[in-house]
């Protein structure tokens, strides 16, 4: 008997759902599965709530999963808060904020990372602190580290490409990659509370270079949709041909143009 | 010309971003002690193939669900179902047919994403933040006002 505690039903078939809500939501406005998509994803996130209330950390890697989301919730919300009150605490032509909210928007960002950092001398929480939680736990610390420490050096040197001294632009990232890059170093050589270095070699060599060829494969499938779309556009056949006017619709057509013609003609 | 010099800066930038990524793998290598090469191979195969089918099945989905009279959709749907199964089948064997294993798997593929994406969006959020937060240096010819016509020219002799 299927229930919500099994995966399956409680988390799988959520994420098919909001997939197929996403196509309903790109029908046109007149199309009756346009006003699908809101309940189909309200449906979804219902049953995901309810599947993660119905399951503990250790039951299944699904439960695990959702444990590590709601467990970096504070620190991303933290993090995009701050982002959004530094950029409109600007000086921001739409919605301004007070300009004394801009230096505590940069801390609250900032303080988004650091929590991170935190997270890592501090015990988990049970639900992610064995088995598979701790490896997707620690799959997520990595591939967060690697992908800021790379995009914020791409970031800042894009910043000095484009000249104008940018250079408060360029050294705040470049501050962003070294924190990652300390925070990297760290969880490599000394390992973080609960998890050993040896474990977050494990966790690279297996869980990054999967993630790795993860990105790959997710590019490869949508340059194949790409294809495939091509292809079907260029085996649909040219329209019909239209057939020529008969005698009676020249005839309309005559008489509508000579009644504008006279029309102009007498103005 | 300006455009010229602006361009060749991406390959130093793409030269860096890679010299960063090795030295962080080499940090790791050097710190474990190494790992076998075709153990990274293999997982890096085991990703693409479950990321190829996974995401052809939800564009399949997206698609089925915005099918529409004007499009063609036998090519696509039919297509993306093959690539789905491909991609998919491909995997299921490579794990001896372990659906839990697929599964644990799948899990560790979201949690890269959402990882992914929260770093993306910490940088350039902060990124937009700096640069619209600019201050620039007042032009004088914007703090001219209009005399509406009424110009007088004093010609030096």
């Amino acid at each position: 008997m299927s229930s919500l505690a099994d995966p399956w039903i409680g988390f799988w078939l959520p994420l098919a759902l909001l997939c197929l809500a996403t196509g309903f939501w790109l029908t046109d406005r007149k199309d009756s599965r346009k006003r699908l998509s809101g309940p189909i994803f309200f449906v979804s996130v219902v049953l995901i709530v309810a599947f993660g209330s119905k399951t503990r950390g250790g039951d299944s890697s699904e439960t695990a999963l959702l444990a590590v989301l709601l467990h970096m919730l504070g620190p991303v919300a933290l993090m995009a808060i701050g982002s959004l009150v530094a950029t409109f605490s600007g000086p921001s032509p739409v919605g301004p904020l007070p300009r004394g909210l801009r230096p505590l928007g940069f801390l609250m960002a900032m303080g988004g990372l650091f929590w991170i950092g935190w997270m890592l001398i501090s015990e988990p929480p049970d639900a992610i602190a064995n088995g598979i939680g701790e490896t997707i736990w620690g799959a997520w610390v990595e591939v967060f580290l690697s992908i800021l420490i790379l995009i914020a050096t791409l970031a800042g040197s894009f910043c000095v490409m484009m000249g104008d001294e940018r250079h408060k632009e360029a050294l705040t990232l470049a501050g962003l990659t070294i924190a990652g890059g300390v925070m990297f170093n760290e969880i490599m050589h000394n390992g973080s509370e609960g998890l050993l270095a040896a474990g977050w070699h494990q966790i690279h060599w297996e869980e990054m270079m999967f993630l790795i060829g993860g990105l790959l494969g997710t590019l490869t499938a949508v340059l194949a949709f790409i294809a495939l779309v091509y292809m079907a556009e260029k085996r649909a056949p040219d329209p019909d041909v239209i057939a020529p006017l008969s005698e009676e619709e020249k005839a309309v057509v005559d008489a509508v143009l000579r009644l504008h013609l006279e029309v102009e003609e007498s103005e | 010309m300006r455009n010229e010099e602006r361009e060749s800066w991406w390959g130093p930038v793409a030269l860096l971003m890679f010299l960063i990524a090795f030295s962080m793998n080499l940090l790791v290598w050097q710190l474990s002690g190494g790992t076998e090469f075709s153990l990274i191979v293999e997982r890096m195969i085991l990703g693409f193939t479950l990321a190829f089918g996974l995401t052809s099945f939800a564009l399949l989905l997206i698609s089925l669900g915005a099918v529409h009279r004007h499009v063609r959709w036998q090519e696509q749907v039919m297509g993306l179902l093959l690539l789905t199964g491909l991609g998919l089948s491909l995997t299921n064997w490579q794990m001896d047919g372990s659906f839990a294993a697929m599964r644990n798997e799948g899990v560790i593929l979201l949690s890269g994403i959402t990882a992914m994406l929260a770093a993306l969006g910490l940088v350039f959020g902060l990124l937009l933040a700096l640069v619209t937060g600019r201050e620039h240096v007042p032009d004088p010819l914007l703090q001219m006002e209009s005399t509406h016509g009424d110009v007088s020219i004093e010609l030096e002799d």
